[in-house]
């Protein structure tokens, strides 16, 4: 029987959903320091409870965990974002391309900060994490509608913050 | 469009149809910009592994300790259960009556709490609180017994026909089906029958037969009869006699064209069956046929 207990089971679980997890609470909250936090707090309380959380419910009961760790405590920092930049190893690109390139970058992490955070967090678990609706839906327990909902506003509230509407 | 197309069209959700009117809109450069770029940003550093020998060497290293104290924790409640249910049955079996019974051809002695005596006769069943003895001497009693009282505070049996009161004496109550009676051989006993006190010297006898009082002779013994084994009867009906017939042998009785009404005056052994029968049937001028457990009676008339 799969047990969250048995220890083999327990590291698979991490491997597969810990930087998922991290990058949740990070894109929720903005603070890395935090969300590393909110991992490890995540696992140890799977840990404890490991004969009451069942394997297929550990995801969930991870997300749940790590958000409201710090459901209280950031809600009130203001979200600074920094995304680690895409490295531009295509040099033969025109000096006034990489400018606009870079100017671009500037406006999106702007525009990402100001968003709210669960369209910010829906946006770029998709962007970056490539997950599905479908996922992002179960893990912020909520239906697929709602984040393809959050999903068509953050698209919308970061165009006309970048074109500047 | 439909709605929330931009999500529909960035998961490559949307109609050919709907795709070629989104591409002719204004916007549709900026968007297709914003999915160019964002695809290439990038989430912190993040080291699973690193993240998980933290996690098993700070956190986790304490953890075996709080699974292995579960068991002992199991057992604790469970202690504690038993314990409260022992303590619980031992508090409610203290305080419910002390009660003594006898079956038919059975005679018991009770001794209380303060040493009164009690002789139960055949049949019968007295109860008592051993607890709050020394706060209440009472008895509850059904059937006939024979009563010593050591001298103290009021002394009393409970009967479904009436309460009997005393202080210090020696006295027989038989409490039957319509028949109650309060035999006082030494003292004073004070019998309360529908509200009615009486009070019987020593020497004296109440009798209530169907709800009827009935004058009785005093017995001229100082204790029953029955004690010794023997049972008396003074001008009592003949149902009556038979009823104790079976209750001291622990045999059926029946009767055929006897009336039972008719008064009887004597004696019968409590040991000897076929004596007991010829002492009831000889001066009644009745037949009898003894058949196993089976006794029956019938008037001489009859072949």
């Amino acid at each position: 029987m799969n047990n969250v207990c048995e220890e083999q089971v327990f590291s698979s679980i991490f491997k597969a959903n810990s930087k998922t997890v991290f990058n949740y609470i990070y894109y929720k909250f903005g603070n890395e320091e935090k969300a590393h936090d909110a991992v490890q707090e995540a696992f140890v309380k799977l840990w404890e409870n490991c004969a009451k959380v069942l394997p297929e419910k550990a995801k969930s009961y991870l997300y749940t965990v790590a958000s409201n760790t710090y459901l209280n405590v950031i809600k009130a920092e203001k979200v600074r974002l920094k995304y680690a930049k895409p490295s531009l190893e295509i040099s033969n690109e025109s000096p006034e391309f990489l400018l606009v390139e870079k100017e671009y970058q500037q406006k999106l992490d702007n525009a990402l900060n100001n968003l709210p955070e669960n369209q910010r967090t829906t946006f770029l678990l998709n962007r970056i994490d490539g997950k599905k609706y479908a996922e992002i839906a179960e893990m912020e327990g909520v239906s697929v509608k709602a984040i393809e909902k959050r999903m068509h506003l953050a698209l919308k509230a970061l165009r006309e913050q970048i074109d500047g509407i | 469009m439909q709605e929330n197309y931009l999500a529909k069209w960035l998961s490559g959700e949307l109609s050919e149809k709907e795709l070629a009117e989104f591409k002719k809109s204004a916007e549709y450069a900026s968007y297709q910009k914003l999915k160019e770029v964002s695809s290439t940003l990038k989430a912190p550093e993040f080291d699973v592994d690193q993240a998980l020998t933290q996690l098993k060497e700070e956190r986790i290293g304490n953890a075996p300790k709080v699974i292995a104290l579960n068991p002992f924790k199991k057992f604790l409640r469970v202690a504690a259960a038993i314990a409260v249910l022992i303590a619980g049955s031992y508090f409610y079996i203290s305080t419910l009556d002390e009660s003594v019974t006898t079956q038919f051809a059975e005679r018991s002695e009770v001794i209380l709490p303060d040493n009164s005596e009690i002789i139960l006769n055949a049949g019968s069943r007295v109860s008592f609180s051993e607890k709050n003895w020394d706060e209440k001497r009472n008895v509850t009693l059904k059937g006939e017994a024979f009563f010593k009282v050591a001298k103290g505070k009021k002394f009393t049996v409970s009967t479904t026909h009436g309460t009997v009161a005393v202080l210090g004496t020696q006295f027989n109550v038989e409490n039957r089906e319509g028949f109650f009676e309060v035999t006082c051989f030494e003292g004073l006993v004070s019998v309360a029958y529908n509200n009615i006190e009486t009070k019987l010297p020593a020497g004296s006898s109440f009798m209530v037969i169907n709800g009827k009082i009935v004058d009785t002779t005093a017995p001229n013994t100082s204790q029953p009869t029955w004690v010794n084994n023997e049972s008396s009867f003074e001008r009592i009906p003949l149902g009556y006699v038979f009823a104790e017939l079976e209750r001291q042998f622990n045999i059926e009785v029946n009767s055929q064209n006897v009336d039972r009404n008719l008064l009887f005056t004597g004696t019968f052994s409590n040991t000897d069956l076929n004596m007991a029968l010829k002492s009831i049937s000889t001066p009644s001028r009745i037949n009898f046929k003894l058949e196993g457990d089976n006794v029956l009676f019938y008037a001489k008339k009859t072949p």
